[in-house]
């Protein structure tokens, strides 16, 4: 692997415990019902964000206000992860650029960042409004707008869709191990890696520096 | 088997040239028990170039040195250890612990350096897995079968406990290593030595030997007058097993009471694991029979146990207690 540049962090089930009503509420008024409640968050959100994907149809104004206000919700009713802070103001001294991608609404997404203090820590930030699309729209249009390589940049996740859409975007997919019952279903699916927490980030990146110096020094 | 070219040098000199040409390629062989296996294994980690030092003077002995310690050759069997009388004579509790490390068979074939930087013995490396010290990116025994071999004291990266139980009964001595390097002979302590997962020349480490460095000796200070130390150990098999809990503790004695303690934890983290707050504890107290349930009270405060092995704390804390009775009886 390539020394990495850049981390691309969805929030939902990667920087902070997020209810996961919300995100069910929003699929059952938006599409109806689809299966019964997912106790998990992240896995919740990427339900919907799938449905939203699929849509023929865009959302109309009343929709998006819906699911915005939802999602607004759900950002008062979550809780940071300790270890977020810490890791990006290391990463932040190591020079990585650390990136808030994803398809919450722009509404949402400032909310969050603004509720735990994190814009110091940001090099830059898209959203499903930014990007126009969910899913790999936001991490390929972050890429673009940041003038980022593809195999510099790292998704993190905690589920099997975010570890395709990071494929599909081209980035190294790299679990947030979260749980380990779940992380060892998805470990089946070749991530480029994972992490326990993100406090381990700054250690990771280092060893691939580190590995790809030697194989340079190599004859 | 992974195919291998093997050097055999006879001076630590050329050894440290050999392996200053061939990288991180390239790794120390001497008793093989660790490194065999895991060639046989063909572990994409495994060194392609080996350097036998078993045919190098002076790194084969036990003797007492001119203050009074002891001073051990890196290749030195663990039988030889074992069986040595002057061992037994100034620190019996290290001869104990080196008993109890994996079989007779083993201990006659392993070396004392081998056994101090032995490669973790985590079911998913030594399986193949491509973990973070097999090429890969991903702890597998942070989050599948934890039960025997992983931390309960957090992790950084790799999750896999420090199988040495050599380092866990030497720093209640306070002993020290000795290493040949390019730049001539570095002296480090065995705790500085072994602090867990390290980035070394690329690599995720126990310890902090670089690839052309050669442990060549350990040295163990003279006995202090008034020390008592003792071993316990706890394994998933009686007979002979990698520690899901071993203890070293030393406690230096003025009657009853305790001036200065060294206690230390294995099998439990991804380093010989020295409780400070237990040492300050310990600390001016009386030995009695009562001390260690309050001991107990006090250690392993930062356990982090991973899903399958919260019992490791419990048998850890167990052994402290047995271990002050043990020092009390």
């Amino acid at each position: 692997m390539q020394p990495i540049e850049a981390l691309l962090l969805e929030p939902v089930g990667c920087l902070a415990e997020f209810p996961s009503a919300p995100f069910h509420e929003i699929t059952v008024r938006l599409f109806g019902p689809k299966g019964k409640a997912i106790s998990s968050a992240s896995r919740s959100y990427w339900r919907l964000l799938n449905l939203m994907d699929a849509t023929k149809t865009p959302l109309d104004v009343e929709q998006k206000n819906l699911a915005e206000t939802l999602e607004v919700e759900a950002v008062h009713a979550s809780s940071l992860y300790e270890d977020v802070v810490p890791a990006l103001a290391e990463l932040k001294s190591m020079g990585i650029r650390v990136f808030v991608v994803s398809s919450l609404s722009r509404r949402a997404v400032l909310k969050f960042i603004e509720r735990n203090s994190l814009g110091e820590f940001l090099s830059g930030v898209c959203t499903r409004d930014d990007a126009d699309g969910v899913k790999s729209a936001p991490l390929v249009t972050a890429l673009g707008r940041a003038f980022l390589a593809r195999e510099s940049a790292m998704f993190l996740t905690d589920t099997l869709d975010g570890v395709k859409t990071a494929r599909s975007a081209g980035v190294h997919p790299i679990l947030m191990m979260n749980d380990p019952d779940e992380a060892q279903r998805l470990a089946m699916h070749n991530p480029a890696g994972g992490v326990i927490s993100l406090h381990e980030m700054p250690d990771f990146l280092r060893v691939i520096a580190a590995q790809y110096k030697r194989t340079l020094r190599k004859p | 088997m992974k195919k291998v070219s093997i050097y055999r040098p006879t001076t630590v000199d050329e050894a440290i040239q050999i392996l200053s040409q061939h990288g991180s390629s390239a790794a120390v062989y001497a008793g093989g028990t660790d490194l065999l296996v895991r060639l046989k294994n063909r572990l994409e980690q495994a060194p392609s170039y080996l350097v036998d030092i078993k045919k190098i003077d002076h790194l084969r002995y036990i003797k007492e040195d001119a203050q009074g310690g002891v001073e051990i050759g890196a290749a030195t069997k663990l039988a030889e250890l074992a069986d040595s009388k002057l061992l037994q004579e100034k620190y019996p509790m290290l001869v104990e612990a080196i008993g109890k490390i994996s079989s007779p068979e083993l201990r006659n074939a392993s070396t004392l350096g081998g056994d101090l930087l032995q490669e973790v013995w985590c079911q998913y490396l030594r399986g193949g897995y491509s973990c973070w010290r097999n090429g890969g990116y991903l702890c597998y025994g942070a989050i599948g079968d934890n039960s025997y071999y992983h931390s309960a004291m957090g992790g950084r990266l790799c999750y896999a406990v420090y199988p040495g139980d050599a380092a866990t009964a030497l720093i209640p001595f306070d002993a020290r290593a000795k290493l040949a390097t390019p730049q001539g002979e570095k002296e480090l302590s065995v705790e500085q030595m072994v602090p867990g997962d390290m980035l070394v020349d690329g690599k995720i480490q126990s310890h902090v030997v670089r690839y052309n460095e050669i442990l060549t000796s350990v040295v163990v200070p003279p006995p202090k007058p008034g020390v008592r130390a003792s071993f316990e150990k706890l394994r998933p098999r009686g007979v002979w097993d990698f520690a899901m809990a071993s203890l070293g503790i030393s406690l230096q004695l003025r009657d009853k009471t305790i001036e200065d303690s060294r206690v230390v934890f294995g099998g439990i983290s991804g380093k010989p694991y020295r409780d400070a707050a237990v040492e300050a504890f310990l600390k001016g107290k009386t030995l009695n029979a009562d001390l260690g349930e309050q001991a107990v009270s006090v250690a392993l405060a930062g356990a982090a146990p991973l899903k399958y092995n919260a019992t490791k704390i419990d048998m850890a804390k167990g052994l402290l207690a047995s271990g002050l009775a043990r020092l009390n009886a």
